[in-house]
């Protein structure tokens, strides 16, 4: 306990990336052999599900360990939330965000208690790329640490990185390309154009294009495996690998058709809610793997654990550490039921509750049900709620979360 | 601003920004007629510089002042209004506010009001299409992108585009934030969607924020009296806060402190990486 209660915390997240592209969650993805080098020091769990499909929804059980619509249907941070940054710095611990999603920028109110955020919003960013690139998120977490670690004495620190290079739109330099197949020879301007005519336009009718995006998404994350292979030796140069541990996951996944969309609008089916999760925690539970479903409103918990601080009652996950003591719980989610890139305000929430393997998922808009069992529909195309005999149960778990901010007042 | 004090050496440093800030003045009117040029007045302190600066020179080489304009948002402060009304009797300007009053109608200018886009005018509701916004209506806010793009875009589009406006003087400067570290002197701006073609110049780009202030002490430049009370940057009433209460601007650690800290400038930024993104 003692050796853990010196440790750093990072929190390494990867916008938009899907599990199933991870070597260590699908042997056939040759996509990221860093990422995968790793597995063997992490502990690894297979069925972490987030609380929203998109980073507004999602975020929140992140860095604050509550769901998206706990204080109503809010577009900034609300203040009730209270964000993992703000707890540890009252703990003692320096805090640091570095990131490029708007979502989460100082503008939505999640600038509160880092000690550092940078947030890109003030650089200028193209129609092609319109974030900063994952090797000046990393730059820019060097110049932190190096002003953070001055002298042996330095404070504990959380940091928590994020990069966007997985999100749309896909045009991705050449060389990854290359290695994902030569065979394509799309120039950017092509790429672009498919962004705009089949992602923006939800638009799947043509499954060659379809396929051809896939492609040009597992570009972007070989990409991210070499940002995150340059992050661990700027993490080896400062000596910081053995003292630090660091969480690497992801707020959503994308969708190529599988559910008739493209991007990640408000579905809460595996390929935009099931996200990788590793905890690379050098000599704790090294190369174990845990199937238990856990949610990534769980995550502010941990880091409290790992730092030996006293949980925060505000927060309403738990602690996926030690492993041994995470209860068995169902997990829940929820998000605006949009089909666009556009957010209307008319557009209505949906939620969704798992327990073990089987997922119900209640749609406001249209009224309806929906009901999985993931054992033997892990593609989630066969609605089962009114043929199976838990459904009933599952409904009464979620129906007080349907619009329980309105009834509060 | 009491005890302030700057070196000689100092001052002679601001003498010759100034001498390289009349230069780009004089280059531009060598490039535009004063009726082609516009200049945009905030009534903070370095539009107040810029401001002062171009008249400057226009008095010196007998050239008429361009238009000065100023945008209402409909969320302004008093003490700036205040401060524009006083300062353009007392320099004898012209000042032109820009202002959309439809919007402003629309929601009986209230702040947090709701803006129906059926209640407003043809034009508005073509600039709204023009961003892709299709909702009924919008909330009356600086967070509104629909708001923001109406209130200050669209009346300076229709400002440039009526007036036949060539050139826009800014008072933007490098230290500013590090996006602005590479700006030049002169940008010229193609005709896009959002905007008609135009160049813009910034004769104030290699002042700091300390330049500034050492500039409005030597000169004796009027300020508005909001930064006497701790704001080091003004912007829109709701979204501007002071850095340090009860502290002026020019007596709080300009060098290792953000001066934009007190503003949301940032809304503008993070709804265009949103839109870039897929989102809008």
């Amino acid at each position: 306990m003692n050796s853990l209660r010196l440790k750093n915390v990072i929190l390494l997240t990867v916008d938009t990336l899907r599990k199933d592209v991870l070597g260590c969650y699908n042997p056939e993805s040759k996509l990221t052999p860093f990422i995968d080098s790793l597995q063997d020091r992490c502990i690894k769990f297979t069925n972490m599900q987030a609380i929203g499909p998109y980073t507004q929804a999602s975020f929140p059980g992140i860095l604050t360990s509550s769901y998206y619509f706990d204080w109503g249907r809010h577009k900034k941070c609300p203040p009730q939330r209270i964000l993992i940054s703000e707890v540890l710095k009252k703990g003692g611990i320096t805090t640091a965000g570095i990131h490029s999603n708007p979502y989460i920028s100082e503008f939505f109110g999640w600038n509160r208690g880092w000690d550092f955020f940078y947030d890109s919003m003030e650089e200028e960013v193209t129609d092609e790329v319109p974030y900063i690139k994952g090797d000046k998120i990393n730059k820019k977490v060097d110049e932190w640490l190096s002003s953070h670690i001055k002298g042996k004495d330095y404070g504990r620190f959380f940091l928590w990185m994020h990069y966007m290079d997985v999100h749309e739109p896909y045009v991705p330099e050449r060389r990854y390309v290359e290695m994902v197949d030569p065979s394509i020879k799309l120039s950017s301007n092509e790429m672009f154009n498919l962004f705009k005519n089949v992602i923006l336009k939800r638009d799947v009718s043509d499954k060659e294009k379809v396929e051809l995006l896939k492609k040009l998404y597992f570009a972007h994350v070989r990409e991210i495996d070499e940002y995150v292979q340059d992050f661990f030796s700027i993490l080896k140069r400062y000596d910081l690998l053995e003292n630090s541990t660091v969480i690497i996951t992801s707020d959503h996944g994308d969708e190529f058709g599988e559910h008739g969309g493209l991007s990640h609008d408000g579905k809460f089916y595996s390929e935009l809610i099931n996200v990788p999760f590793l905890i690379y925690n050098p000599g704790e539970d090294e190369g174990k793997v845990c199937d238990k479903l856990v949610s990534n409103i769980d995550i502010p918990p941990t880091i409290l654990h790992i730092f030996g601080l006293e949980q925060f009652k505000g927060f309403k996950g738990h602690s996926l550490l030690p492993l041994e003591n995470y209860p068995e719980k169902g997990c829940f989610g929820e998000a605006i039921d949009k089909r666009s890139a556009h957010e209307k305000e008319t557009d209505k929430p949906t939620y969704y509750y798992q327990e073990e393997k089987l997922k119900i998922i209640y749609r406001e808009s249209t009224d309806t049900w929906e009901m999985y069992d993931l054992r033997d529909d892990p593609r989630e195309l066969n609605n089962i709620v009114n043929i199976s005999t838990g459904a009933e149960s599952m409904k009464q778990i979620l129906k007080p979360r349907i619009g329980r901010w309105l009834k509060d007042k | 601003m009491g005890e302030y004090k700057v070196s000689e050496e100092k001052a002679r440093e601001i003498e010759e920004k100034i001498k390289r800030s009349k230069e780009v003045i004089r280059e531009a009117f060598q490039k535009f007629k004063p009726s082609e040029c516009a200049i945009t007045w905030t009534g903070g302190k370095d539009s107040t510089t810029n401001l002062w600066l171009i008249r400057q020179v226009c008095i010196e080489d007998n050239i008429d002042l361009p238009h000065v304009i100023t945008i209402d948002e409909g969320d302004a402060f008093p003490e700036i209004t205040d401060f524009l009304i006083k300062i353009s009797k007392k320099w004898n300007i012209d000042l032109k506010w820009l202002c959309n009053f439809d919007v402003l109608r629309a929601c009986q200018s209230k702040l947090g009001g709701t803006v129906k886009v059926k209640d407003l005018n043809e034009r508005n509701r073509a600039e709204l299409k023009r961003i892709g916004f299709e909702e009924e209506s919008f909330t009356f806010e600086a967070e509104s992108y629909a708001g923001n793009h109406l209130m200050k875009t669209v009346v300076l589009n229709q400002f440039i585009e009526e007036n036949n406006i060539k050139a826009l003087f800014m008072a933007v400067r490098w230290d500013e934030h590090p996006a602005r570290k590479n700006d030049k002197y002169f940008t010229e701006k193609e005709a896009g969607d959002l905007q008609p073609a135009h160049t813009r110049i910034a004769p104030i780009l290699h002042f700091t924020e300390r330049d500034i202030w050492d500039n409005t002490h030597l000169h004796n430049l009027p300020y508005c009296p909001l930064y006497e009370i701790g704001y080091r940057s003004l912007g829109v009433r709701s979204t501007t806060n002071p850095m340090q209460v009860g502290v002026p601007a020019w007596n709080q650690d300009l060098e290792n402190t953000v001066e934009r800290m007190g503003r949301r400038q940032d809304k503008e930024k993070a709804m265009e990486r949103l839109r870039k993104l897929g989102y809008m």
